[in-house]
């Protein structure tokens, strides 16, 4: 069996799976994964791999790692230098790496914040509540349920065909930004019932700045005084962000009080504050691009109709036509 | 000859002390060495050491304490003891 071996480990690497541990909500687990799928997901097409398949999710770079049999590996997320056993070599494609070398990763320097480093086989880490995906906030699943820390030794399973020498193809690749646009969707609690239309052109028109107590539960934008359609919460509470506890959707935009959060990977499952819009899945992958100094974000309003067909555009840009042999 | 700088390699909050009734790590005039700690970064609500790379004399900080930073960005500019 082949082994990873952590030499450096970054500010924050992790072991994650797409889509992370389903069906679990009602038991308290939000559902881990990739903060950013698309990148997570291209690197496991790269090489070979089915999208299920444990990649390293890595924060910002300084990251390197030894392996100690043949793999074929790929990066992809955030521009960043990547070296070989010393030479250079392109992220958003897929490289052999021999047996004994070290894949290096330098500090990327924006745009992009996260990179999903993914090995043939995939990290066979063991499986919990059937995913592999590391949940911060529990401190469970991935690897011991933490993140990595230099020395740690990461099974790798089984190659498939070897993935080596396919790079995805430019037009495949999503354009990155310091300011970004993101689809969203109104609701479940928008205007007129718990804020104004007023409040909804706010957020759907506002450059939000991205706080730098940003993470896998959650970014965290700027506060911002809504005016509300209600005065009070009532019995959930004073502030008229608060309603009874319900539960919340991955890429819920939540108003915490004036601070509005998009609900990360990691996040709380349930909470009583109004989810004003909510993040479309086919450009939830971008909050984990979000660098925490610096960036903003804009809102833009879709339909589900628009939701829907953004999704099959997505599905159809991470699938082999959008790979090239190098 | 150029002046040295230590930058801080993550983006975040920059800190010049451990915790707010500390002294400062460095402060103008203090010789630093490689490895030294020089202050703090605060990002994704956890806090990171800024390690001096080079030896020198602290001439003056390029950022406040407490303001925002970038990665790769200068910090502390080093005048050769």
């Amino acid at each position: 069996m082949r082994t990873a071996s952590v030499v450096e480990s970054g500010i924050q690497t992790t072991v994650q799976d797409y889509p992370g541990r389903r069906g679990m909500l009602a038991q308290g687990f939000f559902p881990a994964g990739p903060m950013d799928h698309f990148a997570h997901r291209a690197a496991n097409l790269l090489v070979g791999n089915p999208d299920s398949a444990a990649t390293l999710e890595i924060t910002l770079g300084a990251f390197r790692l030894t392996l100690d049999g043949d793999a074929a590996v790929a990066v992809c997320g955030a521009e960043a230098p990547l070296a070989i056993d010393g030479e250079e070599a392109a992220i958003w494609e897929s490289h052999e790496v021999p047996a004994g070398s070290e894949i290096a990763l330098g500090i990327a320097p924006g745009p992009g914040f996260r990179l999903y480093l993914a090995v043939d086989g995939g990290f066979d880490v063991p499986p919990l509540f059937g995913s592999r995906a590391t949940y911060t906030m529990g401190a469970l699943g991935g690897f011991e349920g933490r993140p990595l820390h230099s020395g740690d030794g990461l099974p790798l399973g089984e190659p498939g065909a070897n993935g080596a020498g396919r790079r995805l193809r430019a037009a495949a690749r999503p354009a990155y930004s310091r300011e970004w646009e993101i689809r969203a969707m109104r609701g479940p609690q928008a205007a007129p019932d718990f804020l104004t239309e007023a409040d909804m052109e706010t957020l759907f028109s506002r450059k939000w700045p991205v706080d730098r107590n940003s993470n896998r539960t959650g970014v965290r934008l700027e506060s911002h005084r809504f005016e509300w359609a209600r005065r009070s919460g009532g019995i959930a509470g004073g502030h008229p962000s608060n309603i009874l506890d319900n539960s919340y959707p991955p890429g819920a935009i939540n108003i915490n009080g004036d601070l509005p959060v998009i609900l990360g990977p990691d996040g709380p499952t349930a909470g009583g504050f109004v989810v004003a819009a909510t993040v479309v899945h086919a450009d939830l992958w971008k909050i984990g691009q979000l660098r925490p100094v610096g960036d903003t974000v804009r809102f833009r309003e879709i339909s589900i109709d628009e939701a829907i067909e953004a999704e099959r555009a997505l599905v159809e840009t991470l699938s082999e036509s959008s790979v090239e042999e190098r | 000859m150029t002046e040295r700088t230590i930058k801080s390699m993550l983006p975040g909050t920059f800190y010049r002390r451990p915790d707010p009734q500390s002294d400062p790590y460095v402060s103008e005039g203090d010789e630093v060495k490689p490895g030294d700690v020089v202050g703090l970064v605060e990002i994704m609500k956890s806090f990171h050491e800024i390690l001096s790379d080079a030896e020198g004399r602290v001439a003056r900080f390029l950022v406040e304490n407490e303001a925002l930073v970038d990665a790769g960005q200068d910090i502390i500019a080093l005048e050769p003891t």
